[in-house]
């Protein structure tokens, strides 16, 4: 088995945290992990993405990259990053979408129009039929999707069935310190939120 | 023990279980986190009283490789840091020291971008080391990157040369499990230098070329030293159809991941982790099996022209399918795809000629048919984009600028240079306001516009003086951060006041190297200096150097700005103004905030001054509806405000009030 999620959006959103959370899961099942995280923008409100190779076979070797058309999971933090990062999703894959667009200062001021979500899933959808539309998140965001990635993954794919609420509310209690009850309420919405996706579809 | 931990991290434990007993670097994206994690070890091995290398953040990549190479010198073992441009800013020293070499292990690291994801040149180290004359290791992943580091200190101290350890950013940066001892092993040598002139010193022509002979018989040395550890690896597949593929670095997991994925059976393989000096035997050893041979690695053909060379100087005639024909692009990382559509070149082209089946002493010749089929050549060659493509797939596309957090006191600054701009009536598109590297270069984003040029580190102050020299009639601004300035923008600085120049340095002191994750610099508070290490201050400097208009600033304060800037930019000389105030995030990873903005969403006229002035990534548009008439106002997030108060001094309609946190309103 061979899993690779590429993960998007912008500086600020906590990517990284949500990268570090799910990877750690793949690692303590025992499974060989590869995280490569391109942040060097992110502070400062640029382009962050996270990508995650996993493999259950310890004599498999592979890169840490994914390339165009490879990722088997997309997890698109914000719409405008996400429809950049379209090409990495092979088709077919599953593509868990957050309805949450930021707005460059230059696009506000020229008045120029920006993506919607809908013109968002209109493109994912020519590419696959497992899009996740993730419209009734709440703050903290890498919260919210992590309780819909831990709750619609096992779904995905069956090797993905090691992530569960469970362990991964341990993960966010002995990893994440500040703000721990935030981010368990939000995560566990998030976990609801990904219930009521996997009814719909 | 196994840990995940990134590629630069790797390197760092490496370097420690070599027994290192010095390290210094300046950082840059990909390189940073090597000494980034030594110095978190070293500082926590004082805290118990363990033992540790010593580690710093240096001023430069130069002075960093040269304090480096002086305990090296000495017989201890010693490691330099940097990113690809940095090797130039230290190419000076690396090149003379080659000459000279080494008595303890030297290592360089070096880590290059392809795909330019940090953003900057695509500069190929390998060529860079080859001009130098050093060695070469690239680790294929991190673990390689712990072992060939481990390995690199030894190589280094049997040829006695400095060895480039060149790393690429999908390695520097990957995270991954790392089976290491994560120890610092230290070896106890007593330092000792020994007086040599004939190699320590350049003093005549007759050491020189004696040195430059020395150098090339330590290559040599290199090269078998290598060979005897068996860092590079070279497979026959069973049935021997005479196809091999030469992967070099970090492309080895990508080709075994291809070839474990397809059905790849018949092609032979040499992996390469030690790609200068060319292992010569272990290549003759291919030449003698193989009939098409395809040379993988990214940015310039380095390995493919070291082994066109053999190739030649052997007599083989088969065919070599790489860079130079056009095949594969030298922009770029390459992606999956092209490494999968050159296995199919190689495996399949194979059909369509006769091929250079060479003879068992490596000799053989071939036809006149054509190497490779035109077609799938081109469909290899199509491919020349990143591998990470972000380019424009469907109109949708949008780009996030990049800007300054909220809060940065930058902000304050480009706001005060464009406002005292427009004071004095200088027309922005005919005023030249060169940029340097870091954050400060975020000044030529939008709202600001306001840099014009970013070429290296320090060359906002030489390349100002070159637009005084060549006539430029108004003022010129020269824009530079604290770490640069202490970099490579003294001497510059020096040279315009020497020559007397009409220029304004405006030196932005934020008191951190922040860019690339906060690191410590000479001018960094008192506090945060490693123990025993002293403040030193720009101010004090600019003032010894001769500068006598000098005015320091704080860039929150617009009215002390502007009036600063428009003063200095109405007298002649050099003049100097230092606007200082601490990076906002370091600043708001200690302190809790006192107070935040507001906006009256009563009062806003949506006029957007704020966001066109500051854009502030904390201003938002929201869809209140209040007293515009555009049903929407500007909004500012709790969250993201740090109360710096930037905006407050664009809103004209009174809507911006401070809020004490914990208080009211003022």
């Amino acid at each position: 088995m061979m899993q690779s999620i590429f993960m998007t959006g912008l500086g600020g959103q906590g990517i990284i945290t949500l990268a570090n959370l799910i990877s750690g899961q793949a690692s303590e099942k025992g499974l060989k992990v590869s995280l490569f995280n391109a942040k060097g923008m992110a502070q400062r409100g640029g382009r962050v993405t996270s990508e995650i190779r996993m493999s259950d076979d310890p004599g498999l070797e592979f890169g840490a990259r994914i390339s165009a058309g490879k990722a088997d999971i997309l997890i698109g933090m914000e719409i405008g990053e996400t429809i950049n990062s379209l090409s990495f999703l092979k088709d077919g894959g599953a593509a868990i979408l957050l309805d949450y667009a930021f707005v460059p200062t230059t696009m506000v001021l020229k008045k120029e129009p920006y993506p919607s979500f809908r013109q968002l899933t209109e493109l994912y959808v020519r590419k696959t039929d497992r899009i996740f539309a993730v419209t009734e998140a709440k703050h903290p965001y890498n919260m919210f999707l992590l309780g819909v990635f831990s709750t619609v993954a096992p779904e995905i794919a069956p090797e993905l069935s090691f992530f569960s609420r469970e362990r991964m509310e341990q993960a966010i209690t002995e990893k994440l310190k500040r703000g721990l009850e935030e981010n368990l309420e939000t995560f566990n919405r998030g976990c609801a939120h990904g219930h009521s996706l996997l009814q719909r579809v | 023990m196994k840990r995940s931990i990134i590629g630069n991290q790797a390197v760092a434990y490496g370097a420690l279980a070599a027994g290192i007993d010095v390290a210094a670097g300046y950082p840059g994206t990909p390189s940073s986190e090597a000494l980034n994690e030594l110095l978190h070890f070293s500082r926590s091995a004082a805290r118990g009283n363990d033992p540790s290398p010593y580690v710093e953040w240096s001023v430069n990549e130069k002075v960093a490789f040269e304090l480096a190479t002086g305990a090296a010198w000495a017989g201890k073992r010693a490691l330099a840091t940097m990113k690809m441009s940095g090797a130039n800013v230290a190419a000076d020293s690396i090149l003379s020291v080659a000459y000279s070499g080494t008595k303890g292990g030297l290592v360089l690291y070096i880590a290059d971008d392809p795909g330019a994801e940090a953003g900057m040149p695509e500069q190929d180290t390998r060529l860079f080391a080859q001009w130098a004359g050093l060695p070469v290791l690239e680790p294929a992943d991190p673990a390689r990157a712990y072992q060939l580091t481990r390995y690199a200190f030894e190589l280094s101290e049997r040829c006695e040369l400095p060895v480039i350890l060149r790393s690429v950013t999908s390695v520097a940066h990957a995270k991954q499990e790392v089976e290491g001892e994560y120890a610092y092993k230290p070896l106890k040598r007593k330092a000792a230098f020994q007086k040599n002139i004939l190699r320590y010193t350049k003093a005549g022509a007759v050491i020189c070329m004696d040195q430059h002979r020395d150098l090339l018989e330590r290559l040599k040395v290199a090269e078998s030293s290598a060979a005897e550890a068996g860092i590079n690896r070279l497979h026959e597949a069973d049935d021997g159809a005479g196809l091999f593929v030469v992967a070099a670095g970090a492309l080895i997991p990508y080709v075994r991941e291809a070839l474990s994925a397809g059905d790849h059976r018949r092609l032979s393989t040499l992996f390469l982790e030690s790609v200068y000096p060319l292992d010569t035997e272990l290549a003759g050893g291919m030449f003698g099996a193989a009939d098409r041979i395809l040379v993988l690695e990214e940015l310039e053909p380095f390995v493919e022209m070291q082994l066109r060379s053999e190739a030649s100087r052997l007599g083989w005639n088969g065919t070599i399918l790489g860079k130079l024909d056009g095949l594969f692009p030298r922009v770029g990382k390459y992606s999956q795809e092209i490494i999968g559509r050159g296995l199919t070149l190689l495996a399949e082209g194979r059909k369509g000629g006769a091929g250079a089946r060479a003879s068992a002493t490596g000799v053989g010749r071939t036809g006149g048919q054509p190497a490779v089929d035109p077609t799938a050549a081109q469909a290899a060659a199509a491919d020349t984009q990143p591998a990470a493509s972000t380019q424009p797939a469907t109109p949708l596309n949008v780009k996030h600028p990049i800007t300054f957090c909220a809060g940065c006191p930058h902000r304050g600054s480009f706001m005060a240079i464009n406002r005292a701009l427009k004071k004095i009536g200088l027309d922005r598109d005919n005023t030249v306001v060169t940029g340097d590297i870091g954050c400060t270069i975020l000044g030529m984003n939008p709202p600001f516009h306001t840099c014009w040029t970013e070429v290296s580190m320090g060359s906002s102050i030489g390349l100002a003086q070159g637009f005084y020299r060549a006539g430029i009639e108004n003022p010129l601004i020269a824009t530079i951060g604290d770490s640069t300035f202490f970099h490579a923008g003294i001497p510059p600085l020096v040279n315009a006041i020497q020559h007397g120049t009409n220029l304004l340095v405006i030196i932005l002191d934020n008191g951190w190297t922040s860019m690339t994750g906060f690191q410590v610099n000479p001018g960094t508070a008192e506090r945060f200096q490693a123990r025993g290490d002293r403040r030193v201050e720009i101010e004090g400097i600019v003032r010894g150097m001769g500068v006598e208009n000098l005015q320091v600033i704080g860039p929150f304060d617009q009215e002390q700005s502007v009036e600063a800037i428009v003063n200095a930019l109405q007298q002649e000389g050099v003049k100097v103004i230092i606007s200082q105030a601490e990076c906002a995030l370091t600043a708001a990873r200690r302190e809790e905030r006192t107070q935040i903005y507001r906006i009256d969403s009563e009062k806003c006229t949506f006029c957007r001054s704020c966001l066109r002035e500051t854009g502030c990534p904390a201003l938002y548009v929201t869809a209140n509806g209040g007293k515009s008439k555009h049903g929407q106002v500007m909004a500012i997030d709790p969250e993201l405000c740090t109360g710096c108060g930037l905006c407050f001094t664009c809103c004209k309609f009174d809507a911006i009030s401070r809020q004490k946190l914990g208080g009211s309103s003022t």
